[in-house]
């Protein structure tokens, strides 16, 4: 008997230890991510790559092979330099404005708000709202007789009144505030847990001090959800990047290229246009920047956080 | 007691395994037998026929009046829509699967023939041994020629459309007292009127959309110069030409005064502009052959409920009109196939396949069929529609208009999207928005459309 509880506790410190397990058991363990992970994303990842360089309609037998054609073409191509203004510029403003409403709308239900609750949902509920679903309500309500129209009617902005999907400036904005509307759930549920997570003793001694609500916000609230910030920086720019769905169900990534972005042209040039190389070019460089971006954005909020 | 228990517990554990086993090997045995009838059933070919065109409903008579006379080959249909059927499309005919029998445009955005052709096989043995050597006799020419390469057909034609005129409400027109505009100045005079009473409408267009917007400045430039629009594209003429410099600025001038509804480039044809028509608030649009299904009773209470208006409400009178001479000519009607039939060189069972497509595209049973179907012409010649026999809106209005209209059809000369490359189909699109929205003057948008076309090497 107790000899078997001495075995018994040999092997659960050869267990602690890690000792009798191969490594080749630990290799099982992620085996089937690796061959997930090598296996379709890399691999296709890698043919994309091959195919970049080919002239080719998706479906012929046979391709032309034209070197870096395709990114000489998309260097000289003005709708791919139209397409990364629109995408700055919509990371920039849905990045401020959800930073800003979501930190606001975050802080107003931390505080003992009546039927908080249910704001949360109201705010919340874009993020689940399917894009299709939508995008017939936004291009009803961006008519030329419709509801925001109507509403700016109402409101004595007559002058204001026009075809917001039909010129180019005005339709990018129409996109943008949807952007805004639908992301701005996502980063008030992390900053309201990200606010949640700050000590409430520290914030009362900051009271004790004497600290305002704009010097709380400044000395304690944003440093200690600026890992949430930087997250949402980093979400953002890639969801930016990749882009698609409103733009081609709303407005089509038109009026005149004017709400082009990034995925939708993309989808452009390789189904309906049939340039399948052409659209492999473009999504090797949309790769290229979002993994750059992705890496310029953590770094950057890394390396500041350390200088401070 | 706790052994008995045990055991018992074993033993039903025993006996239940013991019956899921005899049950495996019942179900097994009738999967087995039931797997040998579906195999004296599968001596019964399927083919799988996808296509954007026709809608569910058509297809599934199509197929009826097919089994009528091949009851032994089972046909399944799979609809697309217009936007997925070429994504969809090249990958299983590239994987070595896919439909047997594939619907194939003659050029644009949707199922290119110049596309998909390397996977249809060459019909022209199979049409020589129905139709005999003479087998294009009879049959919509300028079909056979789109949809051949080297000789050989490879995709039949199955239904023919034509644009390049234009439809109208006629009751809206008469609550006005109004007359269908044949110049620029009474289109002029005609929405001053719409609007000063309150219709909010005119003309409305989805400057957006592939196709539609294409055809009215396809007719516009036709207006101004016949057939200079198709020799653009065919690079006889350049798009800097005057020609099609003043269909631009013309095109222009629909949107300045006053035709055009604002927010046209916002708009997409089907469903924004199509709705507001069918639902009666639009007086004129521009829409092909394929729209007369809307004068027929029950494909417009139809469609004005997917229209979303009430299907109680008084159905509209809908009539085609010629397009305007706003450019010193009237306008000639062009047209293509609607659509062909493609027989996959993947398939597995080509001579079913084969069967199909050249019943419902050569045989006169097949194309009665397809002109029942009222949204587009049949492509043997000797055969048309006949309006008598259904039930028009209002018959004594539409059904002349409706005999005009098919006479006109049958002297089609001009092809429509055959020439027409996706890069192209886009590249008049954006022309048409940047001149509209102000972003360039007619010549400099007829100056990057030639760009486009010059430049575009790697453009099939």
């Amino acid at each position: 008997m107790l000899e078997r509880t001495g075995q018994a506790q040999r092997r659960a410190r050869a267990r602690r230890k890690g000792v009798g397990q191969s490594k080749s058991s630990g290799l099982l363990w992620i085996a089937p991510a690796l061959i997930v992970s090598v296996g379709l994303i890399y691999y296709c990842i890698g043919y994309t790559g091959i195919i970049s360089t080919w002239n080719w309609d998706g479906v012929s037998p046979t391709h032309q092979s034209v070197g870096f054609g395709n990114f000489r073409q998309l260097w000289a191509d003005p709708v791919f330099w139209g397409t990364l203004r629109h995408t700055l510029l919509y990371f920039v403003i849905v990045l401020v404005m959800e930073v800003l409403l979501g930190m606001v709308f975050a802080a107003l239900l931390h505080s003992k708000v009546w039927l908080g609750a249910v704001y949360k949902v109201i705010i919340f509920l874009p993020v689940v709202l399917a894009p299709a679903t939508m995008a017939p309500v936004f291009r009803s309500v961006f008519a030329p007789a419709g509801q925001f129209n109507e509403a700016l009617r109402f409101f004595g902005l007559g002058a204001l009144q026009r075809s917001w999907l039909a010129q180019p400036g005005t339709a990018l904005g129409v996109i943008i505030a949807i952007g805004i509307w639908q992301s701005t759930g996502v980063s008030f549920i992390l900053y309201f847990a990200a606010m949640g997570q700050i000590d409430g003793e520290i914030i009362e001694a900051a009271r004790l001090d004497g600290a305002g609500n704009i010097r709380m916000f400044r000395n304690i609230i944003w440093p200690s959800v600026r890992g949430t910030t930087a997250a949402l920086s980093v979400l953002t720019a890639i969801a930016s990047l990749k882009l698609f769905d409103i733009p081609y169900l709303v407005t089509s990534g038109g009026p005149d290229f004017g709400t082009e972005f990034l995925g939708t042209f993309i989808y452009r040039v390789s189904i309906p246009q049939a340039q399948v190389g052409y659209g492999a070019a473009l999504s090797i460089v949309l790769l290229v920047l979002a993994v750059t971006v992705a890496m310029v954005l953590t770094l950057g909020f890394r390396l500041r956080h350390r200088s401070e | 007691m706790v052994r008995k228990l045990s055991k018992k517990r074993l033993a039903s554990r025993r006996a239940s395994i013991l019956m899921v086993g005899i049950a495996t090997t019942v179900v097994g045995w009738c999967g087995v037998s039931s797997s040998v009838v579906d195999a004296s059933a599968s001596s019964i070919p399927t083919v799988n026929w996808w296509g954007w065109t026709p809608v569910t409903g058509l297809a599934a008579l199509d197929i009826a009046a097919f089994n009528k006379v091949y009851p032994n080959i089972k046909v399944v249909y799979k609809n697309f829509p217009d936007a997925n059927y070429t994504a969809a499309l090249r990958p299983a005919l590239l994987s070595g699967v896919g439909p047997d029998v594939f619907d194939v445009a003659t050029g644009g955005q949707v199922g290119a023939f110049s596309e998909f052709v390397p996977y249809a096989i060459n019909l022209t043995p199979a049409m020589v041994k129905l139709r005999g050597s003479n087998w294009a006799t009879g049959m919509y020419a300028p079909g056979i020629a789109d949809f051949s390469l080297d000789g050989q057909l490879r995709v039949v034609p199955v239904g023919r459309v034509a644009a390049g005129f234009m439809w109208i409400n006629l009751g809206l027109f008469n609550k006005y007292k109004l007359t269908p505009p044949t110049t620029l100045a009474q289109w002029v005079s005609v929405c001053k009127t719409f609007r000063a009473n309150g219709v909010g409408s005119c003309f409305r267009e989805g400057v957006g959309s592939p196709g539609f917007d294409v055809d009215t400045i396809h007719s516009i430039v036709n207006s101004v110069e016949p057939g200079a629009f198709n020799e653009a594209l065919s690079g006889t003429i350049k798009w800097t030409n005057p020609a099609i410099v003043k269909g631009l600025a013309i095109f222009k001038e629909l949107s300045t005064d006053g035709i055009l509804d604002p927010g046209a480039d916002g708009f997409e044809q089907y469903p924004d502009v199509n709705n507001a028509f069918l639902a009666g608030k639009v007086p004129m649009v521009q829409m092909g052959t394929w729209y007369q299904q809307n004068t027929e009773v029950s494909y417009l209470r139809a469609n004005v409920e997917g229209a979303g208006a009430s299907a109680n409400s008084k159905l509209p009178t809908f009539v085609p009109i010629p397009f305007p001479n706003v450019g010193g000519h009237s306008v000639a009607l062009f047209g293509d196939p609607d659509y062909g039939f493609a027989v996959s060189t993947n398939s597995k069972v080509k001579t079913a396949a084969t069967e199909f497509a050249l019943f419902l595209s050569s045989t006169k049973a097949g194309q009665l069929r397809v002109a029942d179907n009222f949204d587009e012409y049949p492509v043997l010649t000797t055969l048309s529609p006949d309006f008598s026999a259904l039930p028009l809106v209002v018959p004594s209005l539409q059904a002349p208009d409706l005999y005009k209209l098919a006479a006109l059809v049958n002297q089609v000369t001009e092809t429509r999207n055959a020439q027409i490359t996706s890069v192209m189909d886009t590249g008049i699109i954006t022309a048409d928005q940047s001149v509209i929205d102000g972003q360039a003057t007619p010549a400099q948008a007829a100056a990057t459309l030639q760009q486009t076309q010059a430049t575009s090497p790697y453009v099939k």
